[in-house]
């Protein structure tokens, strides 16, 4: 199996991600979808790090992992503040906050 | 002892303060800024008074793809610079030490910032780290402005920011080009100042580098045509922050001068010369005529300094040692003067319910003698009366001008009696004639004597010492204008003395 | 002691009594004693001055120049300025003037300024000048000379605003500054021209020395540097046209005016040109220059002085006129003559403002000579001295003023050629200054009494104002700091006062004894190791028989009586003469009452023009052109950056849709790079 395929795999999640990012209003399935496009991408730097024979592309894939984490959290905060101001949970009603 | 210690100590303690607390912040900010002039000081004991060259070199490869060193050093040009530096920023931040801040902490840890970058600028021998720190200085100010300015401070900021942001940005661009354009010849990029000197640009090059860095250096002084933001800028800063700004911040710039553009760009210094001088003039006699216009003291002061600025500029661009020795005497005075007078409106406006203008005051002297007699031996000093460690200053930049171009160094003598008009005009309208509606004379309290004192006390001492400066500033000054003085054929030995004692100046690099 | 140690205590200690006054003044005890202090600083300075003067005398003529450096002041890059003061005959007898009539005015300033509130402040600032004099005079480097030059004028600034909450004294201040400071320039750039493009050293000696080496005579160099050393004698000795603030510094206390604006300060210009001989004897056009000027002065000034009516203002007109002939002297290479009229005249003027300050006491303030009147009687000492000054500075036979005018005028004569018409003017001058001088005694002291004098004389009481005022413009004011205080004195009832005022009537009547034709020349002889290589010099010491000189005695002794017997007749027999010929010449009476128009000239030239430039400056200018530069940046920004501002609308899915669409460019184009 060529390594085209796993990128083929990648792409389509990524593709899917960036959809959802786009077309969804809640905040909390935007941050979802990124975390889609964000795996597709480290399914792609494994697969060439399988590709390649060397561990540097998973280590890629691991701190793209704790850059997730942290990213997560700080949405999923954001989120919480939203909710607890009672702020409408509609990226698109929130576009004051460009300050 | 390394010129880093000197270097970071004032943000460092900064940063302590800023993290200890409101209670401290203050406290940590003056300790610090006293074990920084206490640093300064040590450096000029520490002086080889007759060597020309770089002094406690520190010198590390910072980038070394880009040719961009950490390279510090101190020399005849920057030593009093860092201790004029050092002390006002002491002197600022008791005057701020007294004084209640909205967020102590920030504004101390912007002081401390401010005090590094100014120093870094002093200190660095590299070009890329002078126009670092040079573009950092602009930094902590925009906030100490912003935040804790007067009225109209955000349109304040903005013409700063804009007027010195467009003099970096040339500056910048001058920069990087000084570094690619030498590399043709050497073959390795570096941008420390020692590398640059030695390669030597063709003339056509210089001289458009050489604008670019009049522009930038230019606006920071500010000199006539590009002084716009000081009116605006001087009034909305708090006092400690405008002493210091007016005080040393200029400095940076004509300091520039000496130590980037004369030994860089000899050439072009020579090539521009005549519009540089005029540019000065103007400034003299602008900044003059402005100054016996306004009411407004800050405005009175901050236009006397774009004439001050101006007899600086034209001792730079004297293209002679007595030049360089009158401007490096002169920025250190001009410095004092200018910090103390910001300090003396601040008392004045608390005694006629906090105006500036000087047709609210009017008869402070009344029952303040003290601040009577140490405002007239600042007044004095700012209009260079002789005796004044300002008139050597002067003496020595006029008759740099004078050996160079004579025509514009009697015309730049109205500016000195100009200067004897307005400041004049100043202290009466103060301290003098009928005691003003609102105002209300007491003397001096306690806490802005130990702000006022300390700085006429230094005004004194070098007014009755300037040997103290001059000796040890001799060699570098030399060694600065060495090469355009060549260019321009002055021997800076006058006739007689030619003839009968051919003594060459010491340290001078007679190439 | 060697002379230059006493010179350097002679120096230190005003500097002493300005310091200790200034710091502790205030806490001593005892009403006075800060006065006390400052005369004890200025006798003992004197007394250092006569050690100095003695030490002197120790030494061969040929061997009385010393100097002696206390530190480099300012020594790089071919600047050699040190502190070096240079005692050599010359300044010693500076010092000696100096110091002593300082003295005596300090003296009388102790009872003068009794009351005053600023009674510390004032003896501070009368120290500093007398400190900044002798530095001044002993200056042997460019450098201290224009250090002291300039302390004097800023002490005389400090001295004329002393009272500093009237307007009419602040504005005089800054005036007496600001003319100082354009002579400060001139000394400055002189010094650059000769210095800098000749001798090579600030040293006095070495440039005297290498001068005649460096320029040739008359050299263009020399001859501005010259001309621009006069300029600061002229505005320091206030010779035309840069004498328009003596007039005005009478805003001063009296014992000031007394000291700075007619025994000291304004004789600095002539002491400057006899220094500086060596320079001039080799630029003559530039002597020719202050020759001319000078006449000038003592004419206008004497023409000035008949129509005033401040007392005051009368005798400082008179100052100015008598500088005249001594700066006309000293250009003139009458060396001695100059120095030794500078010497009489610090007598006889310091007397006559004394005397005046006592009568401005008897009037409880007031100075114009048209309220007074009659005083003759009510102050019978103070009447007896001006009359003693007054008789000097006529030049009446045998007092001091007689025989030190007439050598200048002797001398002049003998120059030949043009030397004629200042010769002439110089004894019209003298004819005019009898006139005035004996207008103002025979107004203030003859004549009907007026009630303050008739008060003094019946009740012995000085008459007292309800108000205290300003007798420039009536204004009223108080008595607290910044303004005169309430006490007002005579001479008549102040030990002091009649001490000091004695001591200088003595000098006035016998000053001129130390010089007289045919008996003795002590000052000539005194002065000579300094002028010992200036040919003319000894031409004028070895040739008293001047036919002249006999001449002149007579012509003085002549004019001067003729012009007090003119005064009598017009003032005192029939005073309608005075009325009709101010209505017969009008124009006459206008150019002297207005003192010839020079402060109009003054204002039209340079204060009003440069107000409107400033002011166009400021409103326009900045306004528009610099204040536009910026403004039309910003809008220039603004208008740029709102065409961007669109899109950022806020819409977070539209920043990802651009983002992405960004990133799928960049792709792309890597991907067509590729193939």
């Amino acid at each position: 199996m060529t390594v085209a395929w796993y990128l083929v795999v990648s792409a389509l999640i990524f593709c899917v991600g960036a959809a959802g990012v786009l077309v969804r209003r809640s905040p909390l399935v935007i941050l979802l979808c990124l975390e889609l496009m964000l795996n597709a991408g480290n399914l792609a730097l494994i697969a060439f790090s399988r590709m390649t024979g060397t561990g540097d592309g998973q280590i890629f894939a691991i701190i793209v992992m704790v850059v997730a984490a942290c990213e997560v959290v700080v949405g999923l905060g954001i989120i919480v503040a939203l909710y607890r101001r009672r702020l409408p949970i509609d990226v698109d009603q929130l576009r004051r906050l460009q300050g | 002892m390394a010129l880093s210690f000197l270097l970071w100590a004032p943000l460092f303690f900064a940063l302590v303060g800023a993290l200890l607390g409101r209670r401290m912040a203050p406290k940590v900010a003056l300790f610090g800024s006293a074990v920084t002039l206490g640093m300064a000081i040590y450096y000029i004991a520490d002086f080889d008074t007759g060597k020309a060259g770089l002094q406690h070199v520190t010198d590390t490869v910072w980038i070394a793809a880009l040719g961009i060193h950490y390279k510090l050093g101190v020399d005849g040009l920057n030593l009093f610079l860092l201790t004029l530096t050092t002390l006002l920023w002491c002197v600022a931040t008791l005057y701020a030490y007294f004084r209640q801040w909205d967020r102590p902490q920030l504004f101390f840890f912007f002081m401390g910032l401010a005090e590094s970058a100014v120093l870094g600028a002093f200190l660095s021998q590299d070009l890329a780290l002078f126009v670092a720190f040079f573009d950092l200085m602009l930094v902590p100010f925009y906030f100490l402005i912003g935040t804790w300015g007067g009225r109209k401070r955000v349109q304040a900021t903005t013409k700063l920011v804009i007027y010195t942001l467009v003099g970096s940005l040339l500056m910048l661009a001058a920069a990087i080009a000084t570094g690619v354009e030498s590399v043709g010849n050497s073959g390795q990029i570096s941008f420390a100042l020692s590398d640059l000197v030695r390669v030597g640009l063709p003339v056509g090059t210089q001289e458009w580098i050489f604008l670019l860095f009049a522009a930038a250096f230019l606006v920071k002084m500010p000199a006539f045509p590009v002084h716009g933001w000081l009116p605006d800028g001087y009034r909305a800063m708090p006092i400690p922050v405008v002493a210091v700004f007016s005080a040393v911040l200029s400095k940076v710039a004509a300091y520039g001068f000496i130590r980037i553009v004369l030994p860089l760009f000899p050439q072009a210094a020579v090539h521009f010369q005549e519009l540089l001088l005029l540019i000065a003039l103007a400034s003299i006699l602008y900044g003059s005529i402005m100054a016996f216009t306004q009411t407004d003291l800050r405005l009175i002061v901050g236009f006397s300094s774009i004439a001050q600025l101006g007899f600086i500029t034209l001792g730079i661009f004297a293209l002679n040692p007595q030049g360089t020795q009158g401007a490096l005497l002169q920025m250190v005075n001009h410095g004092l003067v200018t910090a103390a007078l910001f300090f003396i409106i601040a008392v004045l406006a608390a005694r006629v319910g906090g105006s500036e203008d000087v047709r609210d005051m009017g008869g402070l002297a009344f029952r303040a003698p003290v601040l009577a007699a140490l405002f007239l031996i600042v007044a004095l000093a700012t209009l260079a009366m002789p005796g004044s460690s300002n008139f050597m200053g002067e003496f020595y930049i006029l008759l740099g001008v004078f050996e160079s171009k004579l025509v514009i160094a009697c015309v730049a003598f109205t500016g000195v009696v100009l200067a004897s008009v307005y400041m004049l005009r100043a202290y009466i309208g103060a301290m003098h004639n009928r005691v003003g509606a609102k105002a209300q004379s007491r003397e001096l309290s306690l806490r802005d004597g130990v702000v006022v004192a300390p700085l006429v006390l230094v005004i004194v001492a070098i007014a009755v010492y300037p040997q103290l400066l001059l000796k040890r500033q001799q060699a570098s000054a030399q060694a600065a204008v060495a090469q355009t003085a060549l260019l321009t054929h002055q021997l800076a030995l006058p006739r007689a003395t030619a003839q009968t004692a051919p003594v060459l100046p010491q340290g001078g690099q007679t190439p | 002691m060697s002379p230059t140690t006493w010179a350097w205590i002679c120096l230190a200690l005003p500097l002493a009594g300005c310091l200790f006054n200034a710091f502790v003044g205030r806490h001593l005890p005892g009403e006075r004693t800060a006065g006390w202090i400052g005369t004890l600083a200025i006798g003992l300075s004197f007394v250092a001055a006569v050690g100095a003067f003695i030490a002197l005398m120790g030494h061969s003529p040929d061997d009385r120049t010393f100097t002696s450096t206390a530190w480099d002041y300012a020594d790089s890059v071919g600047v050699n300025a040190k502190l070096t003061i240079l005692i050599d005959p010359l300044s010693v007898y500076m010092m000696l003037v100096v110091s002593g009539v300082s003295a005596l005015i300090h003296l009388y300033s102790c009872v003068y300024v009794w009351k005053d509130r600023g009674f510390v402040r004032y003896f501070a600032y009368l120290n500093f000048f007398v400190f900044s004099m002798l530095l001044l005079v002993m200056a042997g480097n460019f450098v201290p000379l224009i250090i002291g030059w300039a302390f004097v004028g800023a002490a005389s600034y400090m001295l004329i605003s002393f009272w500093f909450r009237r307007t009419t004294a602040t504005r005089a201040g800054i005036k007496a500054f600001v003319i100082n400071v354009i002579g400060d320039v001139g000394l400055v750039l002189g010094t650059y021209f000769i210095v800098f493009r000749g001798s090579g050293s600030l040293d006095f000696l070495d440039t005297f020395k290498h001068v005649q080496a460096a320029f040739p005579p008359n050299d263009g160099d020399l001859v501005a540097g010259c001309i621009l050393l006069l300029v600061g004698a002229f505005a320091k000795s206030a010779q035309v046209p840069l004498h328009t603030w003596l007039p005005d510094a009478m805003e001063g206390p009296t014992p000031v005016s007394a000291l700075i604006h007619a025994a000291t300060m304004v004789t600095a210009g002539v002491y400057l040109i006899a220094r500086m001989h060596p320079l001039f004897e080799d630029a003559t056009a530039a002597a020719d220059v202050g020759t001319v000027v000078g006449c000038a002065t003592l004419v206008i000034a004497a023409t000035i002085a008949l129509s005033q009516t401040d007392i005051k203002r009368v005798i400082a007109y008179s100052t100015m006129s008598q500088i005249g002939y001594m700066i006309m002297a000293v250009s003139a290479s009458a060396y001695a003559a100059g120095m030794f009229h500078l010497f009489t005249h610090a007598f006889f003027k310091a007397l006559l403002f004394m005397a005046a300050g006592s009568i401005i006491g008897a009037m409880g303030g007031e100075q114009s000579l048209d309220k007074m009147g009659g005083f003759r009687r009510a102050l019978p000492f103070t009447f007896a001295c001006f009359l003693a000054g007054g008789l000097a500075l006529s030049a009446f036979p045998l007092f001091s003023g007689y025989f030190s005018k007439d050598d200048i005028l002797a001398l002049i004569g003998g120059e030949g050629g043009w030397h004629w018409i200042l010769y002439v003017l110089g004894y019209l001058g003298a004819f005019v200054t009898a006139l005035y001088t004996f207008r103002m005694i025979f107004r203030a002291f003859l004549g009907p009494e007026c009630k303050e004098a008739r008060e003094l004389r019946e009740t012995g009481h000085i008459a007292h104002h309800e108000h205290p005022f300003n007798p420039e413009t009536y204004e009223e004011e108080d008595t607290d700091v910044g303004f005169p205080g309430p006490g007002h004195y005579i001479a008549e009832q102040q030990w002091p006062m009649k001490v000091a005022m004695s001591t200088l009537a003595i000098g006035a009547i016998f000053g001129g004894l130390i010089q007289v034709p045919f008996v003795d020349d002590l000052v000539n002889v005194y002065l000579r190791p300094d002028f010992v290589n200036d040919p003319t010099y000894e031409k004028v010491i070895n040739d008293p028989s001047n036919g002249l000189l006999i001449f002149g005695l007579i012509l003085s002794a002549v004019i001067a009586i003729g012009g007090i017997g003119l005064a009598y007749v017009i003032w005192v027999r029939r005073p309608s003469i005075a009325v009709a010929f101010r209505e017969r010449f009008r124009p006459l009476y206008e150019l002297s009452f207005h003192k010839w128009w020079f402060d109009e000239l003054n204002d039209a030239v340079f204060v009003r023009p440069g107000a409107t430039v400033g002011r166009w400056a400021s409103n326009v200018f900045e306004r528009v052109v610099i204040d536009g530069l910026v403004n039309g940046t910003v809008s220039v920004v603004r208008a740029g950056s709102s065409v961007v501002r669109g899109a950022q609308d806020g819409f977070l899915r539209v920043y990802a849709a651009l983002l992405l669409l960004g990133l799928a460019l960049v792709a792309l184009w890597f991907l067509l790079q590729s193939t």
